[in-house]
């Protein structure tokens, strides 16, 4: 038999949040259809280095495996992404794997992206509704308008979009591409509309929507393909507007 | 509501019912800690995919509230409270309005209403639809709701912290939990007026299944373990399409075949010879087609493949094929599947068609609930996936995010209910929580030391293949015995386990080792459970072997040996086969005047062992008839 | 109410786009009288001497030193929030995300060296006038200077022309990305065509 083909894996590591990064190799047997997550299982059933030392299991965050959850996103050879959609054979080897350093490091590949939650609570990012009663019927919709809701509504805040913006992170205030477009998707509801001045007078403080510098990479790096970067057009222009508002209308 | 005292409810698990229970606290006044394993917006409900049922007829069909009454209990096989599914189907219509109110980005018709689609075991459109994203749209409405309502102050949301175990007070009454942050690994005593378990399925416990890493029954396990009863757990949901894969099986919706994908295998002709497609389903089924019930086409799927020999061997695959469809339709309708099997398959299914396979996909079994959702165990209550309510013996494609929304909304103001009863007893006293709380740091802390020679991800591994083995579309009695020995042999090698992590902070190997010792003790409930049930229901199909024909006593064998004609009994398996050529296989009967009972599992400590005895349920509505699927349902 | 961030973030873009792009075409289009020789040069810049003195400084001021200081400075403040990444995502406009900041920290530099040096310390100082001969002699005395200036021209030119097409995002002008994209590529084009001026005015100097 021909030997097992082997894939080689460059994991930057680290303890805790506060200790220093370091790498580890380890080699997985290779499949065909094997990803990224299913090779990092393989680590954990077996976790020793090709140096042959016996380590723990490297540590990350994963859950639905089909590109739906946003659990499982890390830098894979420099690129956000999914890590269970990352199918190795369309990846050059070797696979190095680093945590996403926009977001704070918990430990190894583990990060904490909980401010992408809190920038939803900034938006407002839900609609009104009186409450979960029965209330006559919902209102009829424009069914190219639920279209784009639903293409926004994909989006599982995995924080691709953010850790490819150069304008998000440690450095900045911006709360990212992300968030920022779901107020869009709000505003875009029939009743959601109701409330549209209040996002997007949030999208205008500090950190809002001004801190985008159209560099893009956001709308490249989204792997729900949602067209970010028509979205923050849009709500650049109805931020506009809305600015006109609030001067001339008080 | 100044006056009201704030009582606080802990919901564990954030999916659609925890989220759905939270909200009507909220609404209703009292107060939520709300724990979750991972941030609510990515819980396991995301990846429902097809839709869900409720009686909207807007399709010109005359769809009324009984027939998806009816459609529910049939495709059940009779096994599910027939009062209880009578209020889900109620109240489906107003939960979609909900959801629309919320936001849901439902797909439309031209005209902007819902559009509805067909979905299995029933013959009207009855499915409301977001593309193929049902369940992440429903998910994300709900998560907005409680986020709202977590800036309004009702809700504390504990992410990335772990359910241990609940903690009764000296009445034996539940008032608080244990759980332990994920990322720090402390672990902390929570002191609350009534608990809600949603913490949804075991899937996990066949390893390779369709549900997330994260559904893995630890917490229902748990409890089962302190004393909560399970119901159904032998009844385990088989999906038929599903993609086959190391790491997972990932669904491919039932949806599929509801937008009218075909499922075939290559056969050679009987009469001709020659090589044809054989849409089997709709061969061996002309009134349902592809689209009966998850538990036939199932098994349809595994007869072909593995006693026929048909379709793909090594690995085992049938075909799923979309490709007659125009590729608009299906880019409008189910745009988000087809680019997953894209994505892991790396084949476009608008053009070649899908390989697929059987994936174990839901318990319909799950913690015994009676219909306001309270457990035997005053002060918990359960609701969604991790109750057995609803579903019988088997569940129909698109009514779980229907029950799981639906459980939701009686358990939570259930929940605030009992709180403001006042028939609760003592709250905790600091005392008792401090206890609770360093006999599991103590727990942990053994484990973090643990120095054997076993791995837990490789014997996790096993126990998927354990159960797989004996425990999948087609059971008999001795692999079921057979299973239970290899379970108690793996629960013995769980105290051989080693970790090579022993620190305390993100130690998700620690944590892995706990969850697997529950994971191993739920599957031994299963398997007992459907050792027992000396039937054939739903999704439970049990052949039948030459001992237990000759246990039998002798009308029960005639009666057998008039329906089945010619038969014999395999020299090797013991199994009963056909004598017509095929050597198909003989099953049990469904047996009502024995079983048609809730299975009800308690756990014995002493032994490890579970322990079976059978409950009545209401089903005074609906009469119990032969389930078939190859005729129109009241033929 | 008042979104200080919001309003300040965008009169960086209206200055940026109007008032220095004003800046920068008149003296794309002064300094191209080069082409012309000493006489039409001279003449261009005779021209401007006949605005009132007081009406040219305050225009120098007001038009000039204020919206480019303003400008400046907040733009500093916004290159600091942004950690440049075309190694990693080398897409088109990422990189002119990316040289949009280097070139606007290498003005700065230009600038306050090309302010100091010819308007406060040679015309204003030193009362030298400013005429084609100063600058042919400065210039082939000093074949770096003169490659400075041309880049800083250059890198003018860009960061004027890129913040076209921002622009054009940041108002919501163009939404969508075939839109954005003719109107990245016109502003690319009109760049090209300036920097060729440029080119053309500088070498001027080295061939009359």
């Amino acid at each position: 038999m021909a030997e097992q083909k082997k894939v080689r894996f460059v994991i930057e590591r680290q303890d805790g949040p506060d200790s220093a990064p370091y790498t580890q190799e380890f080699d997985v047997d290779y499949r065909p259809g094997l990803n990224v997550v299913a090779a990092l299982m393989e680590i954990q059933k077996n976790p020793v280095t090709v140096d042959g030392k016996k380590v723990a299991p490297v540590v990350w965050e994963c859950n639905c495996l089909e590109k739906v959850c946003g659990a499982c996103m890390m830098v894979i050879n420099g690129k956000a992404r999914q890590a269970c959609c990352s199918l190795i054979d369309n990846l050059e080897q070797p696979i190095r794997l680093q945590p996403a350093r926009t977001f704070p490091v918990i430990r190894d590949l583990l990060i904490d992206r909980s401010v992408m939650f809190e920038s939803l609570k900034r938006i407002q990012g839900w609609v009104e509704v009186d409450g979960s009663w029965d209330v006559k019927d919902a209102p009829i919709q424009n069914p190219y308008t639920a279209e784009t809701a639903y293409e926004i509504s994909h989006c599982m805040t995995c924080g691709c979009c953010m850790e490819a913006c150069p304008n998000v992170g440690p450095q900045s205030d911006f709360i990212g591409p992300s968030p920022t477009v779901q107020a869009y998707l709000f505003n875009l509801h029939p009743l959601g509309k109701f409330d549209a001045p209040k996002r997007l007078n949030a999208l205008m403080e500090k950190g809002g929507i001004t801190s985008c510098g159209n560099s893009q990479n956001c709308v490249q790096a989204c792997p729900k393909n949602i067209k970010l970067t028509t979205y923050l057009a849009q709500l650049n222009r109805d931020v506009n507007k809305q600015a006109l508002k609030n001067i001339f209308n008080h | 509501m100044a006056n009201k005292p704030e009582k606080k409810i802990i919901v564990v698990g954030g999916g659609l019912s925890g989220l759905m229970a939270t909200l009507k606290i909220c609404e209703d006044g009292g107060k939520v800690d709300l724990f979750s394993y991972c941030p609510v917006k990515r819980s396991h409900s995301l990846c429902a995919q097809g839709g869900m049922n409720a009686c909207m007829d807007t399709k010109g069909e005359h769809d009324s509230i009984y027939e998806h009454f009816d459609d529910t209990v049939y495709g059940g096989d009779f096994l599910a409270d027939q009062l209880a599914v009578k209020g889900m189907v109620e109240a489906a219509p107003k939960l979609v309005h909900m959801f629309d109110r919320m936001g849901v980005p439902f797909t439309r018709t031209p005209e902007g209403v819902l559009d509805l689609r067909n979905f299995g075991g029933q013959k009207n459109k009855r499915t409301v639809f977001a593309g193929s994203t049902t369940g992440q749209q429903l998910l994300y409405a709900l998560d907005e709701q409680v986020r709202r309502w977590e800036v309004k102050g009702g809700v504390k949301k504990y992410e990335f912290w772990e359910f241990i175990k609940i903690i009764k007070n000296k009445d034996g009454v539940c008032r608080g939990i244990v759980a332990q942050n994920m990322n720090s690994n402390e672990i902390q005593a929570f002191p609350a007026d009534v608990v809600i378990l949603a913490t949804g399925g075991p899937g996990q416990v066949y390893g390779r299944c369709t549900a997330s890493t994260i559904c893995n029954g630890s917490a229902v396990s748990a409890v089962y373990q302190q004393g909560a009863e399970i119901g159904n757990p032998e009844f385990l949901q088989i999906h038929p399409t599903a993609i086959p894969g190391s790491d997972k099986n990932r669904l491919m919706s039932e949806a599929c075949r509801g937008e009218g994908g075909r499922v075939w295998v290559y056969r050679k002709n009987p009469q001709t010879g020659e090589k044809e497609r054989w849409y089997f389903l709709e061969d061996m089924y002309p009134a349902y087609g592809n689209l009966v019930p998850r538990d036939v086409a199932s098994r349809a799927i595994y007869k072909v493949v593995v006693h026929m020999g048909l379709g793909m061997t090594n690995p085992n695959r049938v075909y799923l094929d979309l490709s007659h469809i125009p590729a608009d339709y299906l880019e409008h309708k189910l745009g988000g599947i087809l680019e997953m099997y894209d994505d892991f398959v790396g084949q476009d299914p608008r053009k070649v068609p899908m390989e697929i396979f059987p994936s174990i996909h839901y318990s319909m079994g799950g913690i015994w609930v009676d219909r306001e959702h309270h457990t035997n165990i005053p002060g918990l209550m359960a609701s969604g996936e991790c109750d057995y309510q609803y579903h019988g013996a088997n569940r129909l494609g698109a009514n779980s995010l229907l029950s799981a929304t639906y459980s939701g909304t009686i358990s939570g103001p259930e929940a605030l209910r009992l709180a403001r009863s006042g028939k609760l007893g003592d709250a905790l006293t600091s005392e008792e929580l401090e206890a609770a709380r360093k006999e599991c740091v103590e727990e942990f802390d053994k484990i973090r030391n643990m120095n054997g020679a076993e791995n837990a991800h490789q014997m996790h591994h096993e126990l998927g293949d354990i159960m797989y083995k004996y425990v999948s579309i087609e059971r008999d009695n001795n692999g079921l015995k057979q299973c239970m020995k290899e379970l108690h042999a793996l629960l013995k090698r769980w105290d051989n386990i080693g970790v090579t992590d022993h620190g305390n902070w993100a130690n998700q190997e620690a944590m892995f080792v706990r969850q697997l010792r529950n994971m191993i003790i739920y599957a031994m409930a299963i398997t007992k459970s459907a050792l027992q049930r000396d039937e054939s229901r739903g999704a439970h199909a049990k052949i039948v072997l030459k001992s237990d024909y000759d246990s039998w006593d002798a009308a029960k064998q005639k009666a057998f040996d008039e329906k089945n004609g010619k038969y014999h009994f395999d020299a090797e398996t013991g199994r009963a086969m056909t004598d017509d050529g095929n050597d198909d296989l003989l099953f049990f009967g469904r047996d009502d005047e024995k079983f048609m009972r809730t299975t009800v599992v308690s756990f014995d400590a002493a032994n490890n062992e579970p322990e079976v005895t059978y409950r009545e349920f209401e089903h005074s509505l609906i009469k119990p008839r032969l389930r078939n699927y190859a005729v129109a349902k009241k033929e | 109410m008042f979104h200080t961030t919001f309003y300040v973030r965008r009169l960086h873009s209206l200055v940026g786009l109007l008032a220095l792009g004003m800046v920068l075409f008149e003296h794309i289009f002064t300094n191209s009288m080069a082409l012309g020789g000493a006489p039409a040069l001279n003449g261009a810049l005779a021209m401007m001497e006949l605005i009132p003195k007081p009406i040219f400084l305050g225009l120098e001021i007001g038009a000039i030193a204020a919206p480019l200081l303003f400008h400046a400075i907040y733009g500093i403040y916004i290159c600091l929030q942004a950690k440049n990444n075309p190694g990693r995502y080398g897409y088109v406009r990422n990189w002119q995300f990316a040289l949009q900041r280097w070139t606007a920290w290498f003005l700065v530099v230009f600038l306050v060296w090309h302010i100091f040096y010819l308007r406060i310390f040679t015309k204003g100082i030193a009362g030298t006038p400013i005429s084609y001969e100063l600058l042919q002699s400065y210039f082939v005395a000093n074949p770096v200077y003169a490659l400075l200036y041309i880049l800083g021209m250059f890198a003018a030119i860009f960061h004027f022309c890129n913040g076209i097409t921002t622009f054009c995002m940041t108002w919501g002008i163009a939404k969508g990305p075939r839109i954005q994209n003719v109107i990245s590529l016109m502003s690319m084009g009109l760049c090209a065509v300036l920097c060729l001026v440029t080119l053309a005015f500088m070498g001027s100097y080295f061939v009359m």
